[in-house]
């Protein structure tokens, strides 16, 4: 006989262990899918998660992507930890664009060491700005963050198509809906020759350090401790609450604005309608995934950007949709919500009494 | 016809804490039972298993001598068992008629008609075709008994249905009762307020810390006898020595009010009181009168105007707990596992929630841990907290040890008042006496304590002064010498 108990302790080890046994279970379930579909479930898995890192084009296009979702992440796990439920951060990051975007436009054709630092601080006061609308809301008119910051990300993708299209397109681009292409000088340089890695990644890797010692050495980090587990014994403790709520929501807004400014200074090079493939919203996964811990975060967005290259490997290969893609980072969050029922509960055999 | 409940030998054990222990009871129609018992009694859990939502460890539920198998609440209402709950179960934006359809099977039409009908019998109006939210809360909760009606229900379950009326919605809603039970409908109204206990039932049961304590006739009781059986007293008093109080005023309360937009909480009317060096000011009450509303203004969780609050010869009514912390007070709040502790933060982390300055624990920003750990250290054997591990997750101390951990933190800054609201609760006595022997010590020592307890004995134990909170309101300030438990459990039921 089965039986579920309850844990006396959510166990540490487990705590790590769920996420992996989640992948694990997404491979499963992933190769069922292909199964039905009609593929050879290890032949399509290969396509899906081997193939396209074999090389040192696709290793390359592996830390671009996942450069984005963690310095998303690292930006989120801020608000997370504290109860925050900031889910907008795709628009943080389409603001972030829009702003970095704009200052970038203004020296399109100028050159200038100083012209990238500028284009970048804009980015990420773009993303604060656009993120301060949910926290102050939240503070000051009690709305919930969820719902608002969800829906300011349709708000600020529509500002970014008005502007590709109007007043913002490329006067020589034969109406296409894009902006001119940025000069060199606003653009982060490129790591590799040839390869599409650029220097975004340094941002994404300061953030996961400094978040780290903000998280696990500073009284910041021991306040959102204390308000994540229970906001009844910060407000009794005598935290700002609502201090802390805004700064939180800055935070994470200024990381997704700087992912913003990655994408279209580093890869795109424009702003146009399709800056970011949800890399927002993914991130959210990506937080979870690595336990809102910093090192966890790394290795989450890794193991989430394949799923991005491989729905395209797959859609090349297999004549499959990308969209692929976005059913492995479903299942991956759905097996790992699903398994962290294993925190609190633990499957106990029990021989039957006959 | 005559409808029979019975309880038989009920038990329901949650991790920490035995909600229902060993309950039976029965009930038959035509009367009107009130269940009766203070806040964590258990009162709610047995009528949640009443209505399927709970499912006892043990025990059976008879209807009319057949055993019932209560997995769900559609099982309660397949069995005639209706149950209004404290809070609403509304969708707010969807009309009246809208919330009495969705859990019915039967046509729109028919059951228009069968609403029209109950409504005109027992004289409520509502419009039917409105969303609910602009309904009072007493409409709301018509509409919910209605939703019970339409089943024709043979048992119909209150839960504190009074904490949101108003006292004209009240005495409607008991005619409205009595109705019922006229028709043959078993009432079963669960509260904790004894004078509606007095004016509209029949019988009552009460219970306290899980157990049924009594079942008797209105008619052999009143609000005293019931009170002393809510909160469990002996009449035995014990008290420490009057201590050398000075008139030396140390904190002083004037004219304090709080409006809360929470219709569940207490509103706080005009507060005046004041403590003088080394006196102990006992606070009264059943549990649900503004206790906690009181607690968070006084501990700065509830801001109130700068001047309502002297301590010290400053006004510090504006001032967040932290703050209030410098000017050397100190909280302990009741419930220790969601408020005064993190469960499942390690022992000295939970130290560290007590941010006072001088104890250094945060130097410019940073997180100063050995500095923690050394004072974390200091409290487990100043205050014998039974552990020497302070890695340890707090949830691993029993209750007496974390109850300690908490008064520990709290004292080892010597606050000259230390404000606490039930510390002692649900702890064995061991701890018990150690905590009594502790806030003893400290009015020894010329310090000042304002202790909110639903627990008469501890407070005629400790007490130098006493006052009875009552509907949000203090009674007149009594010396601790010049009270029996009888007058306190008369002020307690809110006779003047």
């Amino acid at each position: 006989m089965i039986k579920i108990v309850k844990r006396d302790q959510p166990s540490r080890a487990i705590f790590f262990f769920t996420p992996v046994l989640a992948i694990f279970l997404t491979l499963v379930a992933g190769g069922l899918i292909f199964f039905i579909l009609g593929f050879k479930p290890f032949e399509a898995l290969k396509f899906f998660f081997i193939v396209p890192i074999a090389d040192k084009y696709g290793f390359s296009e592996l830390l671009l992507k996942a450069t984005p979702l963690c310095l998303i992440a690292i930006g989120l796990s801020f608000c997370f930890k504290s109860n925050n439920w900031n889910i907008g951060a795709e628009g943080q990051l389409t603001f972030g664009a829009i702003v970095s975007g704009g200052v970038a436009l203004i020296f399109y054709e100028q050159e200038g060491f100083y012209i990238l630092p500028i284009v970048i601080l804009a980015g990420a006061i773009g993303g604060m700005l656009y993120a301060s609308i949910p926290a102050i809301l939240k503070t000051y008119f009690n709305t919930n963050e969820i719902l608002v910051s969800l829906m300011l990300v349709y708000v600020s993708k529509l500002i970014l198509d008005y502007l590709v299209v109007g007043p913002w397109s490329n006067p020589e681009g034969f109406n296409f809906p894009e902006t001119r292409q940025f000069s060199d000088s606003a653009k982060l340089p490129l790591l590799f020759e040839g390869l599409r890695i650029h220097a975004g990644i340094f941002l994404a890797l300061a953030a996961v350090v400094i978040s780290w010692f903000v998280f696990y050495k500073t009284y910041l980090g021991f306040q959102m401790k204390v308000s994540g587990f229970s906001l009844k014994t910060a407000k009794y403790a005598g935290y700002k609450g609502k201090k802390m709520i805004i700064l939180v929501f800055l935070i994470s807004g200024a990381c997704a604005g700087l992912a913003g400014v990655g994408e279209i200074t580093g890869p795109i090079g424009q702003l146009h309608r399709e800056i970011s493939p949800d890399y927002g919203f993914t991130a959210i996964i990506v937080a979870f995934l690595g336990r809102l811990h910093p090192v966890g975060i790394i290795f989450a967005s890794l193991v989430v950007a394949i799923t991005y290259l491989g729905a395209e490997t797959a859609q090349i290969f297999m004549q499959i949709p990308k969209y692929t893609g976005q059913v492995f980072q479903g299942m991956i969050l759905f097996f790992l919500l699903a398994s962290d029922y294993l925190l609190f509960f633990k499957i106990k055999f029990i021989g039957s009494k006959k | 016809m005559n409808t029979n409940l019975k309880i038989s030998n009920v038990t329901k054990i949650y991790p920490g804490c035995v909600a229902n222990d060993n309950v039976s009871l029965e009930f038959n129609s035509g009367k009107i039972y009130a269940l009766l018992g203070e806040n964590g009694a258990g009162k709610s859990t047995l009528v949640k298993i009443l209505s399927g939502v709970i499912i006892p460890d043990e025990g059976k539920i008879y209807l009319n001598e057949n055993n019932l198998k209560l997995n769900s609440p559609l099982d309660a209402k397949k069995n005639d068992i209706g149950m209004v709950f404290q809070h609403f179960n509304l969708f707010e934006t969807l009309s009246v008629f809208e919330n009495l359809i969705i859990d019915s099977d039967e046509q729109r039409d028919s059951l228009r008609e069968k609403i029209d009908t109950i409504m005109k019998k027992y004289n409520f109006s509502i419009d039917l075709d409105i969303p609910v939210l602009n309904l009072s809360a007493g409409q709301k909760q018509k509409v919910e008994i209605i939703r019970c009606l339409i089943r024709s229900p043979k048992v119909l379950i209150m839960d504190e249905p009074t904490s949101v009326l108003t006292e004209q919605e009240t005495s409607e809603l008991f005619l409205s009762l009595k109705k019922f039970s006229e028709e043959g409908i078993l009432i079963i109204y669960i509260t904790h307020k004894l004078k509606e206990v007095m004016q509209l039932c029949d019988e009552v049961a009460v219970m306290r810390r899980g157990k049924l304590v009594s079942v008797s006739e209105i008619k052999n009781e009143n609000i005293e006898s019931l009170a002393n059986k809510m909160v469990g007293q002996n009449l035995k008093t014990i008290k420490k020595k009057k201590a050398n109080t000075s008139s030396d005023q140390l904190i002083k309360i004037t004219n304090l009010n709080f409006i809360s937009e929470d219709p569940f909480e207490t509103n706080l009317m005009d507060i005046n009181f004041s403590v003088n060096r080394g006196e102990c000011l006992g606070i009264a009450g059943i549990s649900g009168n503004g206790q906690s509303e009181l607690f968070q203004v006084l501990s700065g969780e509830i801001i109130s105007e700068k001047n309502s609050i002297e301590f010290n010869n400053n006004y510090i009514g504006d001032l967040n707990p932290q703050e209030r912390r410098e000017y050397l007070m100190a909280f302990s709040p009741e419930d220790r596992l969601e408020q005064a502790a993190i469960p499942q933060m390690k022992i000295f982390e939970n130290v560290a929630l007590n941010n006072f300055k001088s104890s250094n624990f945060f130097n410019n920003g940073l997180i100063n841990e050995n500095k923690i750990k050394e004072h974390s250290k200091k409290i487990i054997s100043d205050f014998n907290v039974n552990t020497d591990n302070i890695e340890l997750k707090s949830q691993f101390l029993s209750g007496g040890n974390l109850q300690k951990l908490i008064i520990g933190r709290e004292l080892i800054t010597s606050p000259d008042l230390l404000i606490c609201f039930n510390p002692t609760w649900g702890l064995d006595v061991g701890a018990i006496n150690y905590i009594h022997e502790t806030l003893i010590k400290i009015n020894e020592q010329n310090k000042s304590i304002i202790l909110i307890s639903t627990d008469t004995d501890e407070l005629l134990k400790l007490s130098d002064k006493i006052s009875v909170i009552h509907k949000g309101k203090l009674s007149k300030i009594m010396n601790a010498e010049e009270v029996t438990s009888e007058k306190l459990g008369i002020l307690m039921g809110g006779a003047n």
